[in-house]
């Protein structure tokens, strides 16, 4: 029963290190916090700021029907934050200055001149282009069935249908789009004003949708980011203080002569893995109860841990813990302890699919990540 | 006749081409304090650790108790009755004094109340500080404490000073000179010189592993340290040429002193009387050999403070 001294020992030790107890449990826990308010869906998020230029104005200078109506849809997505260029300015100069010293992400927006007549031609064309196919598909089913007068008639028709299209403009290039490649968001703000534009298309041309949408969550509860990223952070640590945290303690301890004194008593080795190795369960144990105290109380996410999930926390200690063992007796020196429990913890962090869906990744990569414990 | 509690014979440790050990062969009698004496790299720790089942012995036979070092069924009965100070004895820091022998004492089955050797090591005042608190005087006695807790009958302290200043070594020297008197036999391994002849009952003198000598101070010093010497402050070379004719023996060091060896008290005398009648008024000094001198002598080197032979 040496094992439980080594057991009491250790962890009050551990615990008392304000290091050790800042990186096991502290660091995970400010993760949770720093993660949740992220994802977590509380608190709002702040509109993406974009600078809309609109150069297509009324004789009196006012600003067109259209592309005041268009500018209003773009806003009423909520998620841009509309800066309005005046005309005579040089957008991407007024952007800048409107930026200042520290900068920000240029994004700008040009209403081109014509966005009214284009958007009313382009509409007339689309409807007259409509008609004509209507009536010539119905003049090609029908034909055998006509008399010639009929026939004649239809054929001016679509003379006249086609007179009328071919003196409608085709510009149709009114929206200019400035975005900075670097800026994260750039594409998510590329589809909005694709979106909206395409919107503002279907409904002047009086199209309708075919296909209807809906969403239905698949899990009989809904739930937040804060409920994957609790035990998926607790999971990360109790991994990294297996491999990173024990390993480099117990190196100290082998660099500092502390197992070499305790190795000339009836200590046996048996009795010292194990008592890290528990000392390390006990401490992963605090660790998911403070994360599922802490979810509960700041995100009020209630998870609570059946005996399946006790028993992983416990193996998952056992096993990383061990594994933290066997590394401490292959390195001498706590730096290299540390770079090799780093070496080895981060990757199978990376492909555990806590941090990046699995499927995002290479197919051998998904291979090895299966593999991992 | 005392037991033997140790007793190494022709013991031989190998580090690929280095042989550490080279044929050591001694005894330590029961209740005696035995210093191992070199310099750094001479196979102290080595035969040390060998002794204490921290390391095998490439040949030869090494027994502590009766007990062989290389079999593994003596090894728990070996660990059962010694204790044990390493070399740069260090404890888990965040623990406190008592934690920590607490945590020492709890692997033996015999072992003595904590709080009683904290106080036979005057560490009350320290019992709840935190090991890294502590002084390097004050380690070192949390570190005798460990070996003791376990009220072994053999004790090895492996360079228990060093590092130390003056002051905190004194004080770990009084609490050696305390294990004497429990009973207690001490098996020290120093490079200090001082230390092993104020300390020990016997010292071996061990370089390059071997032994170069075995022996209790008095008969070291007697057997290779050499004569008196008498030391006339500032006498000149006048006073040393006419001693010289007198007595042979004579030189003139630096600063004008006079060294005169004599062979025994009634020479010594002799060469007082020969100062009174010439009128001679200085400070005169005896100097006695010591065991620096008998190491002198038989390495042909002095160890430094940091145990480098030079």
């Amino acid at each position: 029963m040496k094992f439980v001294t080594i057991l009491k020992a250790v962890t009050k030790n551990w615990i008392r290190s304000r290091a050790g107890l800042f990186f096991s449990i502290l660091f995970p826990i400010l993760l949770l916090l720093v993660f949740g308010a992220i994802f977590g869906g509380q608190g709002g998020t702040s509109a993406s700021r974009i600078f809309v230029q609109n150069l297509d104005r009324n004789p009196d200078g006012t600003q067109t029907s259209l592309s005041t109506g268009f500018i209003q849809a773009l806003n009423s997505t909520k998620i841009l934050a509309i800066v309005d260029v005046p005309t005579d300015a040089d957008a991407k100069s007024y952007a800048r200055d409107q930026l200042g010293p520290l900068g920000g992400n240029l994004r700008i927006l040009q209403v081109a001149k014509r966005f009214q007549d284009d958007l009313v031609n382009g509409t007339l064309k689309v409807q007259v282009g409509i008609s004509y196919n209507t009536l010539n598909m119905t003049y090609q089913m029908f034909a055998p069935y006509l008399n010639d007068t009929q026939k004649a008639a239809y054929q001016q028709g679509l003379q006249a249908l086609q007179q009328l299209n071919d003196t409608l403009p085709r510009g149709r290039t009114s929206l200019t789009l400035m975005l900075d490649a670097s800026d994260q968001s750039a594409q998510i703000i590329k589809n909005i004003v694709l979106n909206v534009a395409g919107a503002f298309n279907y409904q002047l041309i009086g199209a309708q949708n075919v296909i209807d949408y809906k969403e239905e969550p698949v899990t009989s509860t809904s739930h937040t980011g804060v409920d994957y990223y609790i035990p998926g952070i607790t999971a990360a640590f109790i991994m990294t203080n297996g491999l990173i945290g024990l390993t480099s303690n117990t190196t100290e301890f082998k660099r500092r002569g502390i197992i070499k004194r305790l190795s000339i008593t009836p200590l046996t080795k048996t009795d010292w893995i194990v008592g890290n190795v528990l000392s390390q369960t006990v401490l992963n144990i605090i660790l998911a109860l403070i994360m599922i105290a802490f979810g509960w109380i700041v995100f009020n996410v209630r998870i609570i841990p059946d005996a399946y999930t006790l028993t992983l926390i416990f193996l998952g200690s056992v096993m990383f813990s061990g594994m933290g063992m066997i590394l401490s007796g292959l390195v001498k020196d706590v730096e290299a302890a540390s770079a090799i429990g780093n070496a080895i913890a981060f990757p199978m962090m990376f492909l555990s699919g806590t941090y990046f869906p699995l499927e995002f990744m290479p197919s051998y990569l998904q291979t090895v990540a299966t593999r991992c414990p | 006749m005392k037991d033997v509690v140790v007793e190494v014979d022709s013991l031989v440790k190998v580090y690929g081409a280095l042989k550490a050990v080279d044929g050591v062969s001694f005894e330590v009698f029961e209740g005696e304090v035995f210093a191992f004496l070199g310099p750094n790299g001479a196979g102290k720790t080595t035969t040390v650790e060998i002794l204490e089942c921290l390391r095998p012995l490439s040949a030869g036979s090494a027994k502590v108790f009766g007990y062989d070092v290389a079999r593994g069924g003596d090894v728990k009965e070996i660990k059962r009755r010694i204790g044990v100070l390493p070399q740069e004895f260090s404890a888990l820091d965040k623990l406190s004094v008592k934690e920590n022998i607490d945590l020492i004492g709890s692997m033996y089955r015999k072992k003595l109340d904590t709080l009683e050797v904290i106080r036979m090591l005057d560490l009350q005042d320290k019992t709840n500080e935190r090991f890294e608190n502590l002084s390097g005087g004050l380690k070192q006695r949390v570190g005798v404490a460990a070996a003791l807790v376990s009220d072994p009958e053999l004790v090895f302290l492996d360079e228990p000073t060093t590092g130390l200043d003056p002051k905190a070594r004194r004080e770990v020297w009084e609490v050696i000179e305390n294990m004497q008197k429990l009973g207690k036999t001490v098996f020290l391994t120093t490079h200090y010189m001082e230390e092993a002849q104020v300390l020990a009952d016997r010292i071996a003198i061990i370089n390059k592993g071997k032994i170069a000598t075995i022996g209790s101070p008095q008969e070291l010093i007697a057997m290779h340290g050499g004569l008196k010497t008498l030391i006339i402050r500032n006498g000149g070379k006048k006073l040393a040429d006419a001693l010289e004719e007198r007595y042979g023996s004579t030189t003139l060091g630096h600063g004008e002193d006079v060294f005169v060896k004599v062979d025994n008290v009634k020479e010594m005398w002799q060469v007082l009387s020969e100062l009174t009648s010439m009128n001679v008024e200085r400070d005169v000094e005896v100097k006695t050999p010591t065991i620096d001198d008998v190491f002198l002598k038989i390495t042909g080197g002095r160890i430094t403070e940091e145990g480098e032979l030079k």
